[in-house]
């Protein structure tokens, strides 16, 4: 379209530039979010296809790739490789007779990719850039921590204020009476320390004198009670966490925090038995068949991984002498509760840090975070609704048959307008506080 | 205050009499001595040291014990694929002992198997309908056996008076080896000697060790000392401790088959039991207890499948007759008069030969022809069966089912079982060799000889004679601790195994544990010595692909048809065409050899007729050492841990000189009387019980008891102890009374003499009580003709009124006839169980129900209970959480006491003695979890609630022992732990509290401690887990997907368990059945068991029922 003449011609032409260098710009961070997006692409099918075997820069059970489609440049087919490479092996390629060389027996099984998802992984290996882990912000404090400390700073300053007030004024008082006593011709009352005066004042008015040593004494009293609700063997709210020293220091915030293993990678029985399970030796096989050394402890710690199941790093073959681990249990239950981790995992959706606290970002040394008391398991079925009987959950077919219950009968209707005057079907309300839930 | 008053101790201090010493001490203490010894006073430690000492090591002591105790927890290392550690594991597995057999589920945790109960998919001991497969609690018991102690923990050679000495596998066999060649060479008799061997794989074990030992082709130069070549002939020998020989033999003469029939109770419209339990222990006991039950519920009872009417003949109250709808008391000498009665009215009416009966007595004469009759009636549709062990009774018993054709329908000859093969004239003929010298060498397997035969001393002097004898047996036992070597057999839940019960049948055990110890099957030592070095394992799976080959219609590979046997446990190959069975049996020589067999009978004046009987616990004394069944109480005499003389009290009281059954009774303070009984010149000891239904003139006796009297370790639970911790055997053995009559071992001694004694012997009983006393809130009972003309429902089970303070019968006032139903009643409010969420119920058909207990041992496998000994016991001290209940009735009833004049207090103690020969009544009684529960309202530290979800809840940890509960329990359902049982003390008597023993705990039920009351859950840990699955699933709780112990154990599906407001529960159903009824419902505690009344297939109006104010008050 034709500008209006009024426009001038060189205006037209800043425009234009003005054009350009935006679209310019604009291709340039295309083209930087292109790459951002391909190496994505890239990680995820690497980590999916590739990374039980290999890592960008260091040699696993296959080789390091970063640099691979460089090496491979004009020297063999990469792609074909990738995908089946013991056909690739078969057409004679020198660099597969090669690398086959030097990883066989080890075959690399064939991979279901299509040659865009390849130059996407030889994309990401090129660029990779290990991850920095970012410490996660603190978490709150727990209750009844610091922020009640001020007040009763303010409590203790002006208890000790009125202190210094009454004694002060009890000597004003005494030197007033004395002068009354002096100009009366008496004899001045003696002088006694404040021990003194309160023994004299205890004598002179025994009742109350009984009265506040009774209540002083029903205060301490309480006080130790309460101190005393608080000694655990196994920690409470007060007392430290029980951390007791492990025979490997395996360390729970590397693995889940760092290395974001699901949690139940290692702990799989959670969701399917009461236990969650101590991981059985050849779970951490899985990994440490690879890994052999850690960041923290170097060879020393996995090597005790390999003594227990008999793995000899050197020869990468199982020796059969099995030596089990003795772990120290952490969180301990009385033998009377029966406590079930799957419901809590499977139904009701619990993540495994609101009993066990940061595992993943604060716990090197496994520790027990929560009291595991009963009060605390109770006052969490207390409040916590059942989220398949919340508006708008997934149908779960229990939860359903329960809810036509309470709705399809009066009784039942009635019990669920109780149960719904916080708004909410809580654990406790179908039935988590009753002692045969646990208590079996 | 002081005073200078003199006091004397005595008038010879006042009158200065001789001294007497007046000091403390008669003999002046050695103070003197004590105190110049210089070591004393100059030891470095003073008293004030030691006192400090005293109270640092205390003080130290305290803090310590607030240091953090260290629990390890120990992973696997390579963790098994199947197991999820907290999930447990069920496997397919079959129990075969010799006497019962039965497909089984074993439940294992971790590795352990800790309980049992019958296979709900597959097998013949399960019921197709029901879906449950029934075992009794000798099989749901036997996992306790596993982890016994004393079992041998390895192959152990008998050095003569060095004792014996373990040895290894290798040097056995070496030795052994050697031996058999040596002795083969010899010419001597080989012989095997087995429980009757079921199994396929274990028969061609025997025949390729016939064929190297004892054939004459054998390579040699083998260097194990094995192969030899001369032949000397090898023979397997069957043994059945309860010998069924009189039965087989009586097939062999009658259709030429020697074997023990296949019998369908199901298809019987009218079953005939002649001294025949049945129910209990004889014959195959799984199958027959749930077809018994099919045709027991009135519901099910169709004009084809009437209810089946059922008659008892019998010398002593069994099982099997306390359910009989007919029971008639017969002496053992007269068994062959019934048989040969019941021939001759049958025969006459046919036309076939007659036996020659002769009149017993009006009443059996009686008796006999009516169930003639009915037998005539229901020809081809009943079964008449016989435990007499003599071939010519069993012969006549044959022509009997022949003439009524019942060959082809209730009996099946061509799929025949393979149990019972013992043959009695071959263990004598052995016997009898042993002692001449002939026998070389004696191989024994699962069976007890030197205990059992009733010439068990002449064995014991025979095995001496004999070079080489060889036990397999697991325990030291009476026969093991007598031979020269005891090669030890695995337990059966460590053990492969196959069986054959019925043509075609096959069925598999697998191991659900590693062994335990160093033992070995029988079979592969067999092998071993055979040359053959295969596994066990791997020698079954060998016949079984020859045997599966043969059966093409088997899919797959054989690999994949292995594994599913392996799955399921049976495999099912074929079964045999029906074929005409053609009797064959000579009546004539029958019948007088029946009549033979009892010559010689008791004719009364001291002398008596001796029935020798199994108990339903612990069955021929195999199951002697295992605690749960010493405990579980006998269904008839509530006795435990004890064997004694059942007498009618009218002979009892004619002996002792008692006026009434009342002063017979036996409790915590009134021991049994001893009688000393007399047979064959054996004579023991034995406390009586007096048994309602005992024929009058005969007495009988339980086998299987005295186990381990010499000392032989028989077993950890097989003795209880002296007060000097010495071993005291459990009962006595009356096997020498048994004898061989006609080539079969006789279970009847004719004559024995009875002696009574001025001695005394405490016996344990679980209930004293011996009648219901006319509480119909209690039990409810009535005849087929009242029930089934369904109105009023109130005729037979009536409604329990109570009369209100209102006028609600608006005849305008307020009287005793102001009654409303018990129901209507309520003190509290209404809980919201009945129908908010799950509302758990449970029904108990009292029909269905025939007392075996069962469920009392499930429920002790189930729920850890504590095994507390006979001595606990006789203080009402045990703690099973069920109980079965027996009533006997009473011949006084309210209309016949007022009619003969009687005051109610004279009525009510008549009401308290039994009939001679009562009806009995069974009761299974667990916590009822009253939704009004009188329990938890005196609880004073709310240790016992009540769940949205009707159960009555028990939190062990909070009760500190008060036992208001326990008194405030109308049901008395409530145990209190005296002790704590999981301590040395107990553990004599309950392994399970050892080491080893504790393994076979549930880990899901908490081990109750001294001083808590602990009750029925309703198995709260399956509820628990069957919702979680749910929850998991989805799906809302199916129907049957939780059960408990005892409804999943009970072999005839009596119990029901299942959520009342699931509108299409089978509990729900059940419990609004017309026959349902809470027990003592007048009380108003709104139970959630119901039971269904019981209903007898008799023909007579019950008692008119009392409507009458006074009754009621």
């Amino acid at each position: 379209m034709p500008l209006p003449p009024r426009i001038h011609k060189s205006f037209t032409g800043l425009l234009h530039t003005t054009l350009a260098f935006a679209l310019l710009i604009s291709t340039t961070l295309l083209h930087a979010q292109a790459d951002k997006a391909m190496y994505a692409t890239g990680e995820k099918t690497f980590k999916a296809n590739c990374g039980s075997c290999h890592k960008p820069d260091t040699k696993l059970t296959g080789p390091a790739l970063k640099g691979a489609k460089a090496k491979w440049e004009g020297k063999g087919n990469i792609h074909a490789w990738i995908k089946n490479s013991q056909a690739e092996l078969k057409t004679g390629d020198p660099m597969a007779v090669a690398i086959w060389a030097e990883y066989k027996p080890t075959i690399m099984t064939p991979n279901a990719v299509s040659d865009a998802d390849i130059d996407a992984i030889l994309y990401y290996v090129d660029n990779y850039v290990p991850k920095v882990i970012v410490k996660g912000p603190e978490p709150p404090l727990p209750p009844g921590g610091r922020p009640q400390d001020g007040a009763w700073q303010w409590l203790v300053i002006v208890t000790l204020l009125l202190l210094v007030v009454v004694l002060s004024l009890g000597g004003v008082k005494h030197q007033l009476r004395n002068a009354l006593r002096e100009r009366e011709g008496q004899e001045p009352l003696p002088e006694r320390s404040i021990w003194g005066n309160i023994k004299h004042w205890a004598w002179t008015h025994k009742a109350w004198a009984s009265v506040a040593g009774l209540l002083i004494f029903v205060w301490l009293f309480l006080q130790a009670w309460d101190w005393a609700y608080h000694i655990g063997v196994y920690g409470g709210d007060e007392v430290a966490h029980y951390k007791p020293e492990q025979p490997i220091k395996f360390n729970h915030t590397l693995h889940a925090g760092k290395m974001a293993i699901n949690c139940q990678y290692c702990h799989s029985s959670a969701e399917k038995s009461k236990h969650a399970g101590i991981p059985s030796a050849n779970v951490c096989m899985n990994c440490h068949k690879a890994i052999d050394q850690g960041p923290t402890t170097g060879k020393d710690e996995i090597a005790k991984i390999y003594a227990a199941v008999g793995w000899d790093p050197e020869k990468k073959v199982y020796t059969g002498k099995e030596n089990p681990i003795k772990w120290v249990k952490v969180h301990v239950l009385p033998d009377h509760v029966a406590f079930n981790h799957s419901v809590h995992v499977a139904v009701g959706k619990i993540e495994c840090q609101k009993c066990h606290g940061p595992v993943d970002t604060k716990m090197d040394v496994a520790e027990q975070w929560s009291p595991l008391t009963m009060g605390w398991c109770i006052q969490c079925h207390n409040e916590t609704e059942v989220p398949q009987m919340a508006a708008g959950a997934a149908p779960n077919g229990y939860y359903q048959e329960i809810h036509r219950r309470l709705t399809e009968t009066p009784m039942g209707n009635k019990e669920l307008q109780k149960y719904l005057e916080d708004e909410k079907i809580t654990v406790r309300e179908l039935g988590g506080w009753e002692c045969a839930k646990c208590h079996q | 205050m002081s005073t200078t008053k003199q006091y004397w101790q005595d008038l010879g201090e006042l009158t200065d009499a001789p001294q007497v010493p007046t000091n403390e001490f008669n003999t002046p203490l050695p103070l003197a001595e004590a105190l110049s010894n210089t070591g004393l006073t100059g030891a470095t430690t003073g008293r004030r040291d030691f006192l400090k000492f005293l109270g640092f090591s205390l003080s130290a002591a305290t803090l310590a014990a607030c240091e953090t105790p260290v629990i390890k927890s120990i992973p696997y290392v390579n963790k098994p694929e199947e197991i999820t550690p907290g999930v447990a594991n069920w496997y397919a597995s079959t129990y075969y002992d010799g006497e019962d057999f039965g497909s089984v589920l074993v439940k294992t945790r971790e590795g352990r198997p800790i309980h049992i109960k019958g296979n709900t998919r597959f097998g013949i001991n399960r019921n197709p309908d029901t879906k449950k497969g029934s075992i009794n609690a000798r099989i749901n018991s036997s996992v306790i056996t596993l982890y016994d102690n004393e079992r041998v923990q390895g192959p152990v050679m008998n050095e003569g008076e060095k004792g014996w000495s373990t040895t290894t596998w290798a040097a056995a066999d070496k030795a052994i080896g050697a031996n058999l060649a040596k002795i083969s060479a010899s010419g001597k008799r080989i012989v095997l000697l087995t429980n009757t061997v079921i199994s396929p794989s274990a028969k061609q074990a025997i025949d390729l060790f016939k064929n190297k030992i004892g054939g004459t082709a054998l390579a040699q130069g083998s260097d194990d000392g094995l192969s030899v070549q001369v032949g000397s002939k090898v023979d397997h020998v069957q043994y059945d401790t309860i010998s069924y020989a009189g039965i087989t033999n009586a097939n062999q003469k009658s259709f030429g088959k020697r074997v023990f029939p296949s019998y369908d109770l199901t298809k019987a419209d009218v079953l005939v039991g002649i001294g025949a339990d049945f129910l209990s222990t004889w014959g195959s006991t799984t199958e027959n207890t749930w077809q018994y039950a099919v045709r027991r519920r009135p519901e099910d009872a169709t004009a084809e499948k009437p209810m089946s009417r059922h008659w008892q003949f019998e010398a002593l109250m069994s099982l099997t007759g306390a359910n009989a709808d007919q029971r008639a008391a017969v002496k053992p000498s007269q068994v062959p008069a019934v048989v040969m009665g019941l021939h001759d009215a049958i025969a006459k009416k046919i036309g076939g030969a007659t036996a020659g009966a002769a009149s017993i007595d009006a009443h059996t004469d009686e008796a006999i022809a009516v169930c003639a009759a009915e037998l005539m009636a229901a020809k081809g549709k009943s079964l008449v069966v016989c435990g007499f062990n003599e071939e010519g009774t069993q012969v006549l018993v044959n022509s009997i089912n022949m003439m009524l054709g019942n060959y082809g329908s209730t009996i099946d000859l061509a799929n025949h079982t393979y149990f019972k093969q013992g043959d009695d004239a071959a263990v004598q003929q052995l016997v009898k060799d042993m002692n001449a010298g002939a026998v070389g060498a004696i191989l024994i397997v699962g069976v007890n000889p030197a205990y059992s035969l009733p010439n068990a001393a002449e064995f014991a002097a025979g095995l001496k004679k004999v070079d080489l004898s060889v036990s397999f047996s697991g325990y030291s036992d009476e026969t093991a601790s007598l031979c020269s070597s005891i090669l030890p057999d695995h337990h059966w839940l460590e053990s492969w195994n196959d069986f054959m019960p019925k043509p075609g049948r096959y069925a598999l055990a697998q191991p659900t544990i590693t062994p335990l110890f160093s033992t070995r099957q029988w079979p592969e030592t067999l092998l071993k010595w055979s040359g053959n070095d295969s596994n066990w394992h791997d020698y079954i799976q060998g016949v079984w692909q020859a045997n599966m080959a043969a059966h093409a219609e088997t899919p797959g590979s054989f690999i994949e048809a292995w594994d599913m046997s392996v799955h399921n446990g049976v495999f099912d190959a074929y079964t045999n065409a029906a074929e005409p069975a053609v009797f064959a049996g000579n009546i004539t020589e029958a019948a007088a050899n029946a009549k033979k067999s009892v010559a010689g009978a008791a004719t009364g004046d001291g002398s008596y007729e001796v029935q020798l009987y199994t108990k339903e616990s612990i069955g021929s004394g195999l199951h002697a050492n295992n605690p749960w069944l010493q405990e579980m109480p006998d269904p008839l005499t509530k006795c435990t841990w004890d064997n004694y003389v059942c007498m009618a009290p009218a002979d009892l009281m004619r002996i002792t000189g008692k006026k009434d059954i009342k002063s017979l009774s036996i409790g915590q303070d009134e021991p049994a009387h001893v009688v000393k009984v007399s047979v064959n010149g054996t004579e023991l000891e034995l406390p009586v019980i007096p048994a309602p239904g005992q024929t009058p003139g005969t007495i009988s006796v339980a086998l299987g008891y005295g186990r381990g009297a010499k000392g032989e370790r028989v077993g950890r639970a097989a003795c209880l102890r002296n007060d000097d911790g010495s071993p005291a055997p459990i009962g006595q053995n009356a096997y020498p009374w048994t004898n061989v009559i006609n080539g079969a071992v006789s279970y009847a001694a004719m004559s024995g003499k009875v002696e009574g004694t001025s001695k005394t012997y405490p016996l344990g009983l679980t209930q004293t009580q011996l009648t219901g006393m006319d509480r119909e809130s209690i039990i409810k009972e009535t005849t087929f003709a009242v029930w089934a003309k369904h109105e009023p429902k109130e005729s037979y089970n009536e409604i329990e009124m109570i009369t209100v303070h209102e006028d609600v019968n608006h005849d305008g006032q307020i009287d005793a006839q102001d009654k409303v139903p018990a129901s209507e009643v309520n003190l509290w409010k209404d809980h919201a169980v009945a129908e908010v969420g799950h509302h758990w119920g449970m029904t108990i058909d009292l029909n269905s129900c025939i007392g075996c207990g069962a469920c009392i041992t499930a429920c002790n496998s189930e729920n850890n209970i504590p095994v507390v000994g006979k001595d606990e016991v006789r203080r009402s001290r045990e703690m099973h959480w069920m109980r079965i209940d027996r009533y006997y009735s009473s011949d006084m009833t309210h209309a016949k006491g007022r009619a003969e004049g009687m005051g109610k207090i004279e009525r009510y103690l008549l009401m308290e003695e039994p009939s001679a020969q009562p009806r009995v009544f069974f009761m299974p009684v667990m916590c009822q979890h009253c939704n009004h529960a009188p329990c938890e309202t005196v609880c004073p530290v709310a240790a016992t609630t009540h769940s949205l979800e009707g159960l009555n809840m028990m939190a062990y940890n909070r009760c500190i022992g008060t036992r208001y509960c326990a008194n405030n329990c109308p049901y008395k359902v409530r145990r209190f732990n005296w002790f704590n049982y999981v301590t040395e003390k107990f553990g004599q008597v309950n392994p399970a509290w050892d080491e080893l023993g504790r393994m076979v705990l549930n880990p899901d039920v908490t081990v109750r401690s001294r001083g808590v009351i602990e009750k029925c859950s309703l198995c709260v840990q399956q509820i628990q887990g069957g919702k979680i699955a749910a929850k998991k699933a989805g799906t809302p709780v199916m129907d049957g997907a939780i059960e408990t112990a005892c409804s999943a154990g009970c072999p005839t599906n009596a119990i029901t368990f299942g959520d009342l407001n699931d509108s299409k529960s089978k509990a729900l159903a059940l419990s609004q059945d017309e026959r349902a009824y809470h027990m003592l419902e007048e009380i108003g505690v709104k139970p959630n068991v119901s039971y269904l009344a019981r209903v007898r297939n008799r023909e007579e109006e019950p008692e008119v029922a009392e409507t009458t104010e006074e009754a009621h008050h």
